[in-house]
């Protein structure tokens, strides 16, 4: 049970409120940056945090995210021409260059300066891995840029994706640190996934389905650990990081490579579910590839040329109930990213948690929302900047290891749960 | 079966609206659950103690007594002292009969004795316990020992680093 305030304060993320500045505190995804694939390229318009945003790349390259509307008359920009460095609103010619600074007003004397007053709100937009950043917080405290690994291994490592998805970005992140529901809702696709099966843990995973968790704040958030009976009288354990506000890894099976996921707020009734493979010391192979432009993994199918997926709420996310008697699924709903979305739309558009009757095996969740609305809390009234921000925090992993019944996960799997450069994941 | 396609907005997966979310039937989906929280020394009491006075759905808040060490094997179910807030003795036996969900708040590992003797008792009921290590103010491997003490008896284990967590656990867990 969440009582209704901290729900809210949870779960809205426009302009003005708490949580809403806490995103604004971070570097977070906007784009793929296959979306503005080439100078001049056509511009894309995006929504985050509840803003209205159009992006494009200039003549030069450069990357610009600003205000969708012309400082003019409103009309959107994405029906500008983007040339001659900068993007020209086709109603009136008014003109703006990447930082959204207005650089040209057609009807007024060049020697007038009138168009060095006009300034569409812009943030800056950068490049780091298959990705386009965006910081929408004051520049004073800008953190450094983003150095999740999946974002800094060479490119034939890493693959990401992100998805539609049609309810608050809490709940579904919340999925992601929710252990206890891989051993029901994806306890199919662990013999069948490309990306997932044929590993030993899967094993432990199948037999053992009532997981003990111990959880435990990292300066950066949190890990979950869950544990599973191994052989003689061993457990196997899991361990999802969770760092603030919305990464979270899943723990690696094999040596299939490592995933996880962002979540980030388009509104406060729609997200972003990005979510990335990559493997720390070797190029993913054809094969793998492949499969995670086919949907399969945490990544899924599209109604084609779009972000949203081909299994959705318009056709009952393609329903399958033989799959579901036969076992090949346990829910019926075909692959792991929308095995998870499926359920987590139908809660409604923000989910109602003064209902919900957590139990004990709840509590990584029941903590991290304890962390955030700590933090979104200490960021409104003390102007603390929270965790998550710096490089310490984010070079972080899952791992997998079987370990003896005494030894605690976070001291000897320490150096598992870190990035080390060019040493593989720790993995079972 | 011929697959039957739904005919009206609120019989597919497009009803998940906001608008719709108004017709979720608004009866209780749940009874009041018996929560027990047991603090298991002196610093747990005193963190839980806090806490006590604030409005609860009916949870108990128990205090193992008792000046030294407790050797499970020589404590029975009712050996074990126990009293509520007001200074009342209270059995164990009686406290878990009817438990729905169990505590333990742990500040040292001084107590964990009493932490076998619960467990049994639950165990015995199959009850779900959980273990918070309130870690505020200890020493990293103080925390370590605590963890590797109760591991063995709670199937969910916390290490929260303030106790402002108590009272967030316990709302969750509509204690
Ligand atoms: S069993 Fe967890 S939401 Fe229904
Ligand atoms: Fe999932």
């Amino acid at each position: 049970m969440l009582r209704k305030e901290v729900n809210d304060l949870l779960t809205q993320t426009d302009n003005g409120t708490a949580m809403g500045a806490m995103f604004r505190s971070y570097w977070i995804p906007a784009l793929l940056a296959s979306e503005l694939p080439e100078d001049d390229c056509p511009p894309v318009r995006v929504k985050l945090l509840g803003e209205r945003l159009i992006a494009f790349r200039d003549s030069k390259g450069r990357y610009g995210l600003m205000d969708e509307f012309c400082a003019h008359r409103g009309v959107s920009l994405w029906f500008g021409r983007n040339e001659e460095g900068g993007l020209r609103c086709p109603y009136h010619g008014w003109k703006y260059d990447h930082t959204g600074q207005c650089v040209e007003v057609p009807s007024e004397p060049e020697e007038s300066g009138f168009c060095g007053k006009i300034k569409l709100k812009g943030y800056p937009l950068i490049k780091v891995g298959d990705v386009l950043w965006t910081h929408m917080g004051d520049k004073e405290t800008r953190p450094p840029e983003p150095t999740w690994e999946f974002a800094t291994v060479p490119a034939e490592q890493t693959f990401t994706s992100k998805r539609w998805q049609e309810c608050n970005w809490l709940q579904a992140m919340e999925g992601g640190i929710d252990s206890s529901h891989v051993s029901f809702l994806h306890s199919g696709s662990l013999n069948s996934d490309p990306l997932f099966k044929g590993a030993k843990g899967n094993k432990y995973n199948q037999a053992d389905k009532k997981p003990v968790f111990e959880v435990s704040e990292s300066d950066g958030g949190l890990y979950i650990g869950a544990r599973r009976m191994a052989e003689e009288g061993h457990y196997y354990w899991r361990i999802t990081p969770w760092i603030m506000p919305s990464f979270t890894m899943v723990p690696p099976r094999g040596d299939h490579p490592m995933h996880g996921h962002f979540w980030v707020p388009i509104d406060d009734e729609n997200c972003w579910a990005w979510s990335f493979d990559y493997h720390p010391t070797r190029a993913l192979t054809t094969e793998e590839r492949q499969a995670m432009v086919d949907g399969y993994g945490v990544h899924n199918k599209y109604v084609p040329g779009s972000f949203r997926p081909l299994q959705n709420k318009d056709n009952d996310y393609l329903m399958d109930r033989d799959a579901q008697r036969r076992g090949d699924t346990y829910s019926g709903i075909w692959g792991i990213a929308m095995q998870d979305a499926s359920l987590q739309e139908s809660m409604g558009p923000i989910v109602d948690r003064t209902k919900e009757n957590l139990v004990s095996t709840d509590n990584g969740i029941i903590m991290a929302r304890h962390r955030l609305r700590k933090a979104a809390v200490a960021l409104r009234d003390k102007g603390e900047m929270p965790p998550g921000r710096v490089p310490e925090h984010q070079l972080v992993r899952s791992a997998a290891r079987v370990l003896p019944p005494e030894e605690n996960f976070a001291d000897a799997m320490k150096d598992d749960l870190r990035v080390r450069t060019g040493v593989k994941q720790t993995s079972v | 079966m011929e697959t039957v396609r739904p005919t009206l907005l609120s019989s597919c997966a497009k009803a998940a609206t906001a608008a719709e979310a108004r017709f979720r039937v608004p009866y209780p989906n749940a009874l009041t659950r018996a929560s027990r929280i047991f603090a298991l020394d002196a610093g747990a009491a005193e963190a839980m103690f806090a806490i006590t006075e604030d409005p609860w759905n009916g949870a108990h808040f128990l205090t193992v007594g008792g000046a030294s060490q407790i050797d499970p094997d020589a404590t029975g179910v009712d050996d074990l002292p126990l009293s509520a807030p007001d200074g009342r003795a209270v059995l164990l036996s009686a406290e878990i009969k009817g438990a729905d969900v169990v505590v333990m708040l742990a500040s040292s590992d001084t107590r964990i004795g009493a932490a076998e003797v619960i467990a049994r008792e639950a165990y015995e009921r199959k009850i779900m316990l959980a273990g918070l290590v309130l870690a505020d103010g200890l020493s990293k491997s103080s925390v370590d020992r605590i963890v590797a003490a109760l591991r063995p008896y709670a199937s969910v284990l916390v290490v929260a680093s303030e106790n402002d967590f108590i009272p967030a656990m316990l709302t969750a867990l509509r204690a």
